[in-house]
């Protein structure tokens, strides 16, 4: 049975809430990892759950990206194993420079908790194995620091070869550039996303006129796994 | 406050001696109104705080109740007034983190927060910078600690410009067997955990039992300033060594810091103790009547007994905790306190945690006869269109959502019914079973403050059909009860009225008042009281989430039904205040046997599936709470109100705007309304098929074949979010 850790930070938060996920809902074996104790042997995945890792003190992710854990995660990357970034996760993955671009405080000036509409564009890599190219996902977002930036260049020469998610016109709800809500490595193997997947798993916990579209991120991760990723 | 003579007095004769200004210190911080009760304890004996589901009842840092036959529920309420007035943002904040502690010590996990907001009119910019700062205070504090808010209450009125009311509630939850109840023995070790203590919020609790000065500045050192990251950090250390059984009792240190955290911990166990300041980190070099009263936020007592004590810290350690261990419990019932071996302090535990309780004089003001005034002469009714617009985009009734949206409401993943969109917050256990509860706050300053009995009850009775509204049985309240001044008579008599009020509805609707808190002082630097304000929050219990109700119209064609019978009840309401600008008459009559009678059909009606939305009629009375379904659910609606259930009724406005109590509107399935009407009829509950909802986006108020009122529900959306532009300002 592969088995995913969920590394956690003074400060994260949402940890046991994608352990639920991983475990009650789509049926992996996963296990909260203090950062302290983080290594990359042993684990088929790793995800870095959102939060406020050191309460956000300096820049979002930006302590949390400076601790030995973060090697580890880069050994990881190195290695092919998948590795997710959730919100503060993601703020963590693209301060470590695992992902490219940086996260602004959201243009509205506060804090943004609601459920918004995204789409996936060019998918590919294990945590997007079963979703189609322009699939639309539905999801909540809740942050403060979730502008997305990328200079031009960049985007032309990387985003636009990789995964990426982005919010569905009408939805961004910090002004990030070219609506992008996520983005991935070239390959896919380490993605990054500010809305919760996690928290878009259940029908349950779905308003009305949205649909779980979280699932299928750790749907796929079960599925690319289980194919011996 | 300051000692008094005689307390300085009774001091001595209880030490036999002159007490050191350590001692001095202590006996200020313990005798202060905010930690000792002593102006409210007599009167509060009147509450009914047992019950066949009450576990832990007042007394303890929190109380808890048997929620499901094996899982409590820990719930507790505080206020944050006076710091809020001075420092918006860590007033507010602080607030959090004290409530949330107090969840923490019976061994819960903290699963959901409630802010109940009485603030200013959001166009004073002094008010406005309040609104914005506490709003934000409570979003980083909250968020940044991973404990979802999902409900509150809030109310903007002139009377809060200068001090507004802040007052925060947290939910824990525990399996039953897991409670740290607490069993102490001389010898256990007395650890602090959590933040350094410093020179910060230096007898702050004293700060709070008094009047704000004039230059509110100079008060600055009394406010506290958090940390949400060592909170988050205490959270789960606890959840660690609660599950493994490590420690034996734990206690917040918050108003009165270490001081009260140790005089009330001995007195409740007959136990002394002997302490070593100098052992306590800290932030910065103290002298040892600082180290006494600093109230420093996030810090906690915890007791270990002398076998676990190296496990204990190597917990701690590994989770970043800072720590120290201050000392041991002893037999005599005497704390001592040594600071590099001089004793600074020697006082008996039992009489430092308990003062003598106060009678106070209590008198009713001339103004108090404006609650019991009839309103006979209105001015003529205005259009009703535009007073329901009016009424939509008042601040007390419009959507929070920008206040709400600013709040983390999914973390922890239980969050089923959202802000917004139920009268209550439902949560789910998330234990693998479908078991949930429900959480709600309320109050109306405005009620209170016309008639502070009659108020108090009806903030209980909202509560209560807010929760029943979800499809929630209600359990259990908790009460703030925010005064004025206990020393002016005239201003005690609210505070004595609203308890009264508060503890006769309890008892008529059978829900015990497990915990509570009171604020005085509630006064604007004049001396005038601000709004009297009985706040309630209330826990229900929800056997299967998934069947949970919301306010949104869901379908087309589908009946509306009114529950219960309007009566003419202007007084007090949003409509007399918004429309003709008077804030006086009798306030709506308390009704206990019809609230427990049409609680029950409603809860029934929604375990038999045969309706798809429940709305409680409250402020704005009915014609608001229809809308507000119609724009919530993006679907028409139109209704008879010849058909709607009215005694004495002699203008329209009566029936559209009265807040008569005991009322809810549903939306019943059209396919199952004949059953829906059977059961009324079987119950003996007063119903009103008066409408349908319809497909396209109006809504249309009809009195016989003569339309009264025909609105487009675009409009009234935008009245309805009006909101955001009415406190971020611009076009």
């Amino acid at each position: 049975m592969p088995k995913i850790a969920i590394v956690k930070f003074p400060g994260t938060n949402c940890d046991e809430d994608v352990k639920h996920v991983l475990v009650n809902v789509v049926g992996l074996e996963a296990e909260i990892v203090w950062y302290k104790e983080f290594s990359v042997n042993k684990w088929d995945a790793i995800i870095l759950p959102g939060g406020f890792s050191y309460g956000d003190w300096l820049r979002a992710g930006a302590i949390a990206a400076r601790t030995q854990a973060v090697d580890e995660l880069v050994e990881a990357r190195d290695r092919g194993v998948p590795v997710l970034g959730i919100c503060n996760g993601f703020q963590i993955l693209v301060e470590a420079g695992l992902l490219p671009g940086a996260l602004l405080y959201n243009d509205v000036g506060r804090f943004v908790c609601k459920w918004i509409r995204t789409v996936v564009e060019r998918p590919r890599g294990p945590w997007l194995a079963l979703v189609r190219d322009g699939q639309v996902l539905d999801m909540p977002v809740a942050h403060a620091e979730g502008r997305y930036y990328v200079d031009e260049e960049t985007y032309i020469s990387t985003l636009l070869k990789s995964p990426v998610l982005k919010y569905l016109q009408g939805f961004n709800p910090n002004g990030s550039i070219h609506n992008v809500a996520g983005v991935g490595s070239e390959d896919g193997v380490v993605f990054g996303l500010m809305p919760h997947p996690e928290r878009a798993s259940e029908e349950l916990l779905v308003p009305r006129g949205f649909s779980p579209g979280g699932r299928v991120i750790f749907e796929s991760i079960a599925h690319s796994l289980k194919r011996g990723w | 406050m300051p000692l008094t003579q005689d307390e300085v007095e009774e001091i001595r004769k209880i030490l036999g001696r002159e007490p050191t200004v350590e001692e001095l210190a202590m006996f200020e911080a313990q005798w202060s109104e905010h930690c000792s009760y002593k102006s409210s304890r007599l009167l509060l004996k009147l509450l009914p705080t047992e019950g066949m589901h009450v576990v832990v009842g007042p007394g303890r840092d929190a109380p808890a109740v048997r929620l499901f036959k094996d899982f409590a529920i820990v719930f507790k309420i505080e206020s944050h007034n006076h710091p809020s007035a001075v420092d918006p943002y860590d007033g507010a904040a602080t607030g959090i983190g004290g409530i949330v502690r107090d969840i923490l010590t019976l061994g819960a996990k903290p699963v959901a927060l409630l802010d109940m907001l009485y603030m200013g009119e959001p166009w004073d910019p002094h008010a406005n910078w309040l609104i914005r700062g506490i709003v934000k205070g409570i979003s980083d504090y909250g968020n940044r600690i991973g404990v979802p808010t999902v409900a509150g209450d809030t109310w903007f009125d002139y009377a809060f410009n200068t001090q507004p009311l802040v007052n925060v509630a947290c939910v824990g939850i525990v399996p039953l067997n897991r409670l740290v109840l607490g069993s102490i023995r001389p010898g256990d070790y007395i650890i602090i955990m959590g933040n350094a203590t410093g020179r910060d919020g230096l007898l702050g609790s004293s700060f709070a039992s008094k009047p704000l000065a004039e230059d509110t500045d100079k008060e600055i050192g009394a406010v506290q300033v958090g940390d949400p990251l060592t909170e988050k950090l205490l959270i789960d250390a606890l959840q660690i060594l609660v599950s493994r059984r490590l420690v034996k009792y734990i206690k917040d240190l918050g108003g009165g810091g270490l001081t009260t955290a140790i005089s009330e911990t001995c007195a409740d166990h007959g136990l002394g103790a002997a302490i070593e300041l100098e052992k306590l980190h800290i932030r910065q070099k103290l002298t040892p009547l600082e180290l006494l009263v600093s109230e420093s936020q996030e810090r906690m007592l915890v007791v270990v007994e002398p076998v676990k004590l190296s496990e204990v810290e190597e917990i701690l350690r590994n989770y970043d905790v800072m720590y120290s261990v201050i000392g041991r419990f002893t037999e005599d019932g005497v704390i001592k306190v040594f600071c590099n071996g001089v004793k600074v302090a020697e006082v008996p535990a039992k009489e430092l945690a308990r003062p003598r309780a106060v009678r106070r004089v209590s008198h009713p003001p001339a103004e108090a006869l404006k609650g019991l005034k009839p309103l006979y002469s209105l001015p003529p009714e205005p259009s009703y269109e535009e007073a329901l617009t009016k009424l939509l985009s008042s601040p007390n009734i419009a959507s929070k959502r920008w206040i709400y949206e600013q709040y983390d409401h999914e973390v922890g993943v239980r969050t089923v019914v959202k802000p917004g969109l139920g009268d209550a917050a439902v949560l789910r256990l998330l234990d693998g079973s479908s078991r949930g509860f429900a959480i709600k706050g309320d109050a109306n300053p405005r009620y209170t403050s016309i008639d502070p009995f009659n108020g108090a009850a009806n903030s209980v009775a909202e509560c209560f059909r807010n929760l029943v509204a979800v499809g929630a049985k209600p359990i259990a309240i908790v009460d703030e009860l925010n005064a004025g001044n206990p020393e002016k008579p005239e201003h005690f008599w609210y505070f004595e009225m609203m308890l009264k009020g508060l503890a006769w509805m309890a008892e008529e609707l059978r829900l015990p008042v497990v915990g509570g808190k009171v604020s005085f002082y509630n006064e604007d630097h004049r001396g005038r009281q601000v709004k009297p304000t009985t706040t309630i929050v209330g826990v229900g219990r929800v056997k299967d989430v998934s069947r949970a109700v919301t306010m949104d119209l869901k379908e087309s064609d589908s009946v509306i039904a009114v529950v219960g019978v309007t009566y003419p009840e202007l007084g007090g309401s949003e409509y007399l205040y918004k429309v003709f600008g008077l804030e006086e008459g009798e306030i709506p009559r308390p009704r206990p046997a019809s609230e427990l009678r049409n609680a029950k059909l409603i809860l029934k009606a929604v375990e038999l599936g045969l309706v798809n939305a429940v709305h409680d009629i409250s402020v704005g009375g009915f014609a608001v709470a229809l809308a507000e379904m119609a724009i919530l659910g993006n679907l028409g609606v139109e209704v008879d109100l010849d058909l709607v259930h009215a005694r004495g009724v002699m203008r329209l406005d009566e029936l559209l705007f009265s807040e008569t109590q005991a009322r809810y509107v549903v939306e019943v399935k059209s396919n199952r309304v004949e059953e829906f009407k059977r059961l009324a009829q079987r119950m003996g509950v007063c119903i009103s098929l008066a409408g349908r909802v319809l497909d396209k986006p109006v809504l249309i108020l009809l009195k016989g074949s003569k339309t009264i009122l025909s609105a487009d529900l675009g409009l009234l959306r935008d009245s309805y979010n009006s909101l955001e532009k009415a406190i971020e300002g611009g076009a």
